[in-house]
């Protein structure tokens, strides 16, 4: 039996099991564990509870419910997830629909966005989701679950036909809708073994059924799973890079999961590579605007996951070693350069020893793709999304240029990468790949990594990339913006500043958290304005904290892409008020930062000038060191005065603060909302 | 309109923040730092202490010029960033000039340029109708905030001001001593004293 305490790490533990699950056939069959419950991180999940689920790409974590816990014997730990929209994400389908601020919409139907499997550590948090359905078989919240809620929903958002539905469906995703509404507060015992026998039929086979034929009505969903993606993409350069992480996460989905089920089971592999499929489904269709190309594209990857299935397991058993160095290593090609994406395909081909057919399905996916990107990016109500990524293209040409020139660690902040280069390579490599599938590829590859990444790599990646992929999305440090400041690091700030302030493009923000960090503040402003700006924390010295916080405000400058956009927010924050969650309002103006100059007086250390005159050479330039003032010198003295006014000026800062805390206080209160 | 930014607390971004609180503990926030100093003069001073891993001067945008700098030494431990604090606050020390000391504090998170986001922050803003009750309360906000701002200004510029008449009277104290002594020295120097001494007849000793 598996041991509830083996995890590896220390705030994990499963908590009961729930029966073993097959999955695979014949000789190929594997055993999974499954659970109805574990501790991570110190909170209990249980099976329907509500979670966030991180993602990359959003500064929101996406909302889910588990429906699925289970280990794998390779000790991956996995989740099914099955997921709850926000209005924002679906805001095109809700159309004048009233929503309220905290609402939620459960996924049902069948389609791409219903739900997911996730590595376990993508969980983020519990979330406390209340469903307010009048339904019978919903037990009625109480007003104390309303209050603490952190969200509600009593609707339901089709992803197959992508409406609202204000029912709930009988099943969703296999899962019976009253495992769906609210928890009678403590199971009863009885319930579980019931929902088990529920869960292996359900999981099996009804799943299954259901969602292969998922191809024709996928794409509505996935068309908006990719606004939002857009949306995000805009919103810094390198999260571009994320969005294919943010597909990962997200569109895992079911879709992955029902190839598997439908051919009957397989290798572990071969549900990774699945997953990797349709993943690849997921992405291209991101980059989709219309349906019916959607459709095309869909039956030809529906096509290639089945080919894939069956020809995988053979490999699989043949030499494994072989494929997984193989695959990793076109992983690699095909993350860092689409363009390389034909050849690293037929080089799979080789290994495996399949047909010509895939290159030509790809060949045809990179077609759409420079179709697509003709195209201007998304819908109308991603407005300023659209536009912003035209701009960054252009930026992102100029970067690239400079960037080409190689090193590695640039090809991360190259990420960028810009559109319009790889829609060259990518015509063109895959000219080549037809012409010439096997020739030299690893000059080329070579060759071709140090351009670094594309975004929103197509139809990426093949199978085994799972493990790295897994490794991605539980290496939750990473988050974007990391790499963004890595890589603004070859333009210092006060530089950015200085041109800023010429184009009229900084902003100064006051108000606040002091505890806010930059990123934070960009955030805010993305949100608030629908503007990206690089934002920088004023850093706080003595003189702005003093020992009483609450009169200091924090500070920031914002740099803005362009003059009106800086102009419109200072004149947003000067008509309108924003108010942030401190319980100030953000105050903006046209940033005037002053620049330390070359040579300021400083007051207080003194130097009698006929001493330095005679000082000796070598004394003059010797770094001058530090001492301590001994008490029997005039310098002591001297120092003790100095000492002296810094405590005075010490104490008027605090008074000063604190009757400005005071002034605030009273202001504060007279507040209706908190 | 309403938002919400979440920032959530996966173990790794917990066990990210929990080391950069580890470092604002074994970081020293140094101030009254003449602008002429710079990261090597720092770091010799205050290597007598422990070893100083890092030291980045907090850039001034907002106040005067002639302000003075200030500076945060990341230690190797908490260990030694204590005793350099115990040092500097029981005698004042000296670096690169003299008689006005620096000044040593714990270093505070807010004071960091780059830091992690705190896991678990929960960031809310939305913008207030015009009808809000609170709009009017927002705006007596803004108003108040910038009233600050400029108390905040003047405050400074008259620490600024006595700053300087303190540096002018210290000055005026030294040069009034100097010249007291190169005076002594200079009738030593010239045999005044001596004779003078023979005049009024006094011992004067030899040194």
């Amino acid at each position: 039996m598996v041991e509830a305490d083996r995890a590896e790490d220390l705030g994990f533990k499963w908590g009961k099991t729930k029966g073993r699950g097959k999955k695979g056939v014949g000789e190929k069959q594997k055993i999974v564990q499954f659970y109805q419950s574990f501790i991570y991180d110190g909170m209990e999940y249980g099976l329907y509870d509500c979670v966030y689920m991180y993602n990359e790409v959003e500064p929101e974590p996406y909302i889910g419910k588990l429906v699925k816990i289970w280990e794998n014997p390779d000790k991956t730990k996995k989740v099914k997830v099955l997921w709850f929209f926000r209005p924002r994400e679906i805001a095109y389908y809700l159309g004048a629909e009233d929503t309220a601020e905290n609402e939620l919409f459960l996924a049902s139907g069948e389609g791409v966005g219903l739900a997911n499997i996730n590595p376990l550590e993508a969980i983020a948090g519990k979330c406390n989701v209340v469903c307010t359905s009048k339904d019978s078989r919903n037990p009625q919240p109480s007003d104390e679950d309303l209050r603490t809620a952190d969200f509600i929903f009593y609707r339901a958002f089709d992803v197959g036909h992508c409406k609202i539905l204000d029912k709930m469906e009988e099943k969703v995703a296999g899962i019976e809708a009253k495992l769906l509404f609210n928890k009678v507060d403590v199971q009863k015992p009885d319930v579980l073994p019931k929902l088990d026998s529920d869960w292996k039929e359900v999981g099996g086979n009804a799943l299954a059924s259901k969602e292969t034929e998922v191809p024709p009505k996928q794409n509505p969903s996935n068309e908006h799973i990719s606004l939002k993606i857009n949306g995000v993409s805009t919103d810094g350069l390198q999260r571009e890079n994320a969005d294919s992480n943010a597909s990962l996460a997200k569109q895992r989905s079911s879709l992955g999961e029902n190839p598997a089920s439908s051919l009957g089971g397989e290798l572990d592999e071969t549900t990774k590579m699945n997953d990797r499929m349709e993943n690849i489904s997921g992405d291209s269709i991101n980059l989709e605007s219309k349906i019916e190309e959607n459709l095309d594209l869909k039956a030809s990857y529906i096509n290639k996951q089945k080919s894939s299935l069956s020809e995988h397991p053979i490999s699989s058993i043949g030499g494994k070693s072989e494929i997984s160095n193989t695959n990793s290593r076109q992983e690699n090609i095909s993350r860092d350069k689409t363009a390389l994406r034909p050849e690293a395909a037929v080089k799979e081909e080789g290994q495996v020893g399949n047909n010509i057919f895939r290159i030509e399905e790809k060949l045809k996916s990179a077609h759409d793709h420079c179709e697509l990107e003709d195209r201007p990016s998304k819908k109308a109500k991603f407005d300023s999304s659209v536009k912003v990524p035209g701009e960054k293209n252009e930026s992102s040409v100029k970067k690239l240029t400079v960037d080409l020139d190689g090193k590695d660690a640039k090809a991360l902040a190259a990420v960028t990468a810009s559109e319009v280069k790889s829609r060259l390579e990518l015509a063109k490599d895959s000219q080549g790949a037809e012409k010439d599938p096997s020739k030299k590829l690893k000059p080329d590859e070579k060759s071709k990594l140090s351009y670094g990444k594309l975004p929103q790599a197509s139809p990426r990646q093949y199978p085994d990339e799972d493990k790295k992929i897994d490794h991605k999305v539980m290496d939750i440090t990473r988050r974007p913006d990391a790499d963004k400041s890595r890589w603004f690091r070859a333009f210092p700030w006060e530089d950015r500043m200085k041109s800023a302030i010429e184009q009229g493009t900084l902003v100064l923000l006051q108000n606040l958290d002091p505890a806010y960090t930059s990123a934070e503040v960009e955030d805010i402003v993305w949100h608030a304005f629908k503007e990206s700006c690089r934002a920088k924390m004023i850093q706080q010295t003595s003189i702005s904290s003093p020992h009483c916080v609450i009169g200091f405000v924090g500070q920031a400058f914002a740099i803005f892409k362009t003059r009106e956009a800086a102009d419109m927010v200072v004149k947003k924050l000067t008509k309108g008020c924003l108010l942030i969650s401190n319980g100030r309002p953000l105050v903006g103006s046209i940033g005037s930062p002053c620049f330390p100059e070359k040579n300021p007086t400083f007051f207080g250390h003194l130097v009698i000038d006929k001493l330095r005159h005679q000082m000796p050479r070598e004394m003059r330039e010797a770094v001058s060191t530090s001492h301590c003032s001994q008490p029997n010198t005039i310098e002591y003295d001297m120092a003790m005065e100095w000492c002296l006014l810094q405590e005075r000026s010490d104490l008027s800062w605090k008074k000063l603060y604190k009757q400005q805390g005071e002034e605030l206080r009273k202001l504060k209160s007279s507040l209706k909302s908190k | 309109m309403i938002f919400f930014l979440f920032y959530m607390g996966s173990s790794a971004a917990q066990a990210d923040y929990a080391a950069f609180l580890e470092k604002v503990k074994r970081t020293i926030y140094l101030d009254h730092l003449s602008p002429q100093v710079t990261e090597p003069v720092v770091r010799t001073a205050l290597n007598q202490f422990g070893a100083v891993k890092n030291v980045q001067f907090i850039p001034n945008y907002m106040g005067p010029r002639n302000i003075a700098e200030c500076a945060l030494v990341e230690m190797e431990n908490v260990r030694q960033a204590k005793a350099v604090l115990s040092e500097i606050c029981q005698f004042p020390f000296m670096i690169s000039g003299m008689p006005r000391p620096v000044r040593a504090r714990p270093a505070q998170v807010e004071m960091f340029d780059e830091r992690p986001i705190k896991p678990g922050r929960r960031i809310q803003c939305r913008w207030l109708e015009e009808n809000d009750p609170d709009f009017e309360v927002a705006r007596k906000m803004k108003r108040l905030t910038n009233k600050h701002a400029a108390e905040a200004a003047f405050l400074q510029k008259q620490q600024l001001q006595e700053e300087e008449k303190l540096a002018k009277q210290q000055l005026d104290t030294l040069k009034g001593n100097y010249k007291k002594y190169e005076m002594v020295d200079s009738i030593m120097a010239d045999g005044t004293a001596r004779r003078l001494a023979r005049h009024y007849n006094l011992r004067v000793a030899e040194d």
